[in-house]
């Protein structure tokens, strides 16, 4: 069967991902577009004998690009192989999106448009004539709505037709340009791209087309003809900027075509009664603060529910193949090791999923971009922008979807900021450790007072640290903020789930590879060397009688396998280095494991100091480190875990979406100096004053 | 006068984009050409963060943005 290719592009909020999700009997991929994370959407179905492919671009305001998400769009309509664009318009804002069909329909490939949301445009009296559309500058168009389901059927027959004529759009700017545009064309040679479109591109300064013709023989010739073009174009419009010119050419060609094709609509004015509310200058924060402090509270009390399932399974599960398989390091390295350490890490499922519903809802109602809008002012201050908020909130449940989270920052400057200080808020899985510090070495009467302490001081210092690598790593200018505010619309059920149902497979192909992986690493180094231990043990076990010498025997064991395993080597290694905090190595070796999970480093301490399978409530491992512990070491241990790196999931993932080598090492090395340092301090200042 | 000097609810006509790339192309892209009508619907309380009307379309920019667009205040502008 034959394939026709499509690029689905358009501005963003216009509705694309919506009518990718209405199409009938389609089969949808989603993967990355080679070397960037962005998410690539690719719909497969058959109609009239074709197989139509239509790949999802990131949403584009213009083909000058501004953030990395529309250069990646730009990238795949210069470079990559497709038949046909199918450029997805928001009917109620015609006027806008035309200027960017424009300058598409300048590459001069088959393309067709889809008038989406139409329903809403029809029912404020609103029209739109396609015919006439059509007869102006040459592209079919359909009225469509994906909400509705109408219009689709018409739309990928229009598809077919434009691909089986191989029908090209005809956009003609002023008689001036177009001379000028004739002007340029006849100095190009070979190019890869329409001539025309290389002509046009040129003249609007676009750096990628240059350098494409930079290295042509016959771009001396070009270059001086160009310069000419646009001395004409620059005198005839009374404006240095030719770019700008290109842009009001087509703003008054789009004008133009909607009065001609448009009845327009009733404007629409529930949105703007919501702000009233909503984004008010005095109850905007507070609205928002209230928002997100529901969506947490939801996060973990609901979550906390389907965790204790999850967990419960799990453990069910490793006994269960722990019956299944022989005795021998297969059986001990699944149960003891891989299986809890998933187990671990999938119990945050339901909590992840809760926020990313939450914050799924907010972002399709519109609201997240009004919460961006309240919040700019107060993260301003810190050198951040009012998106940032929402990655740093969901930092304090865990890393791994804050990480992900920041993707809603467009300007990789702010984004990388932003991800260097989300581990600074202290995540669910560390709670466990400062519980148990908190209530060993504080008097219950400060207890609370001291978690809330380490939260709000995490979070402050956070900020503060992305003021200080605002100002010196990152000078300049700060990034501009201007966003568009879309209408407040109702959250679209299917598309919801459908993107839960994604963000669940990838979470779990990443628990069951990644954290598999490590967690296997982590029981083998603190399993092995063993061998005489277990030799010299196995002739005493034997000769004990009683079953609970054995035991006895059995924990006493596993106590020296560990003391004698590369974990603790390393431990000791370490140790002269953390000495200064006055950690022990028992200390050392639980943070280090800390960098596999941080919940791991409670149950490392409990086995390190012979505990048994105690948790932070345990009494006996309270009072164990109680003694074993100075109090200068639990505040130093309290100050790592707050800003030291998070654990290798959160890491891989910051890894993932972090192209850059050097941030990377950055990212890997600067949390862990400034634990330190911050944790030395303290340390020094306790000592002095007491 | 600039964008950042009109009261709520007042309405202006853009007349020049200060801003440099590749601010300007967004600004553009964001339909803030020179002509347009563009009223402002509502700002923070420090005035540090604008939302205002342009064609039609919310776009919500700071005070440093708006500093970059002259525009020329329509009177009794009334809607």
């Amino acid at each position: 069967m034959k394939e026709i290719k499509i690029a689905l592009v358009g501005q963003p909020n216009v509705g694309k991902s919506h009518l990718i999700n209405s199409i009938s009997g389609a089969t949808l991929h989603v993967g990355n577009f080679s070397g960037v994370t962005v998410e690539k959407k690719e719909v497969e179905f058959e109609r009239n004998g074709y197989n139509l492919k239509l790949i999802d671009l990131p949403g584009t305001y213009s083909l000058h690009p501004y953030t990395p998400e529309e250069k990646v769009t730009k990238d795949f309509l210069l470079n990559e192989e497709y038949d046909l664009i199918l450029n997805v318009i928001d009917s109620n804002q015609i006027e806008k999106n035309l200027i960017f069909s424009f300058q598409v329909a300048d590459l001069n490939k088959p393309m067709v448009i889809a008038f989406n949301m139409y329903d809403e445009y029809s029912r404020g009296g609103g029209e739109i004539d396609t015919d006439k559309f059509f007869k102006l500058i040459n592209i079919m168009a359909q009225n469509v709505s994906a909400k509705e389901k109408f219009g689709l059927e018409e739309l990928f027959n229009k598809v077919i037709k434009t691909y089986e004529g191989k029908n090209t759009p005809r956009v003609y700017y002023s008689e001036i340009i177009e001379e000028e545009i004739e002007n340029v064309k006849e100095k190009i040679k070979e190019v890869k791209f329409d001539k025309r479109f290389t002509a046009i591109r040129l003249l609007e300064e676009d750096e990628d087309i240059y350098k494409l013709v930079h290295e042509k023989p016959w771009y001396i010739d070009l270059v001086s003809q160009l310069q000419e073009s646009k001395k004409v174009i620059r005198n005839e419009y009374d404006n240095d900027d030719v770019k700008e010119i290109f842009f009001e050419e087509r703003l008054a060609l789009s004008k133009g075509i909607v009065t001609q094709i448009a009845k327009k609509a009733k404007k629409e004015t529930l949105s703007e009664k919501i702000d009233k509310i909503l984004i008010h200058p005095i109850l905007g924060l507070p609205i928002f603060l209230f928002v997100m402090w529901a969506i947490f509270q939801l996060t973990f009390d609901v979550g906390a529910i389907p965790a204790n399932y999850i967990g419960a399974g799990f453990s069910a599960f490793g006994e269960w193949v722990g019956g299944l398989l022989p005795n021998g390091l297969v059986k001990e390295s699944l149960v003891n090791g891989v299986i809890p350490a998933v187990g671990a890490v999938v119990m945050f499922l339901p909590n992840i999923l809760i926020l990313f519903l939450g914050i799924n809802l907010l972002e399709q109602t519109g609201y997240m971009a009004r919460a961006a809008y309240v919040m700019d002012g107060v993260l301003k201050k810190f050198g951040l922008q009012g998106r940032a908020f929402i990655p740093l909130v969901s930092g304090f449940g865990c890393s791994v979807p804050a990480y992900m989270a920041a993707r809603t920052l467009k300007n990789p400057k702010d984004r990388l900021i932003t991800m260097l200080v989300i581990g600074f808020m202290s995540c669910g899985a560390r709670l466990p450790i400062y519980i148990l510090l908190v209530s060993a070495f504080f008097a219950p009467a400060i207890q609370g007072d001291v978690m809330f302490a380490i939260y709000i001081g995490g979070a402050l210092t956070g900020l503060i640290v992305a003021k200080i690598l605002r100002v010196v790593l990152f000078k300049g200018e700060p990034e501009p903020f201007v966003m568009e505010l879309p209408k407040y619309r109702f959250p679209r059920l299917k598309a919801i789930l459908f993107d839960l149902w994604v963000k669940t497979k990838m979470f779990l192909k990443k628990a069951g590879t990644f954290i598999a992986i490590s967690a296997f690493t982590i029981w083998f180094l603190s399993s092995f060397p063993r061998e005489n231990i277990v030799k010299e043990y196995s002739v005493k076990i034997e000769q004990v009688k009683s079953v609970d010498k054995k035991a006895a025997l059995e924990e006493e064991m596993n106590q020296k396998i560990l003391e004698n395993s590369y974990i603790a080597h390393i431990g000791k290694a370490i140790e002269p280095i953390f000495r200064p905090l006055d950690l022990g190595w028992r200390e050392d070796v639980s943070l280090l494991a800390g960098l596999a999970a941080k919940e791991t480093v409670v149950s490392t301490m409990a086995v390190l100091y012979g505990a048994g399978n105690a948790d932070e409530t345990s009494k006996s491992l309270i009072e164990k480190i109680r003694n074993a512990m100075p109090f200068t070491a639990a505040v130093a241990m309290i100050i790592i875990v707050m800003f030291y790196s998070p654990c290798v999931a959160a890491m891989s993932t910051f890894y993932a979406e972090v192209p850059q080598m050097v941030w990377k090492i950055f990212y890997t090395i600067y949390p862990n100096v400034f634990a330190y340092i911050a944790a030395f301090i303290a340390v020094s200042l306790i000592k002095i004053f007491s | 006068m600039k964008l950042n000097e009109l009261k709520i609810g007042e309405s202006g006509i853009i007349k020049k984009i200060y801003a440099k790339e590749p601010l300007k192309s967004k600004l553009l892209s964001m339909g803030f050409a020179r002509g347009e009508k563009v009223k402002v619907l509502k700002h923070t309380l420090a005035k540090n963060t604008f939302d205002v009307d342009i064609n039609g379309v919310n776009v919500a920019l700071r005070e440093e943005e708006a500093k970059e667009i002259k525009v020329e205040r329509k009177n009794n502008e009334r809607n």
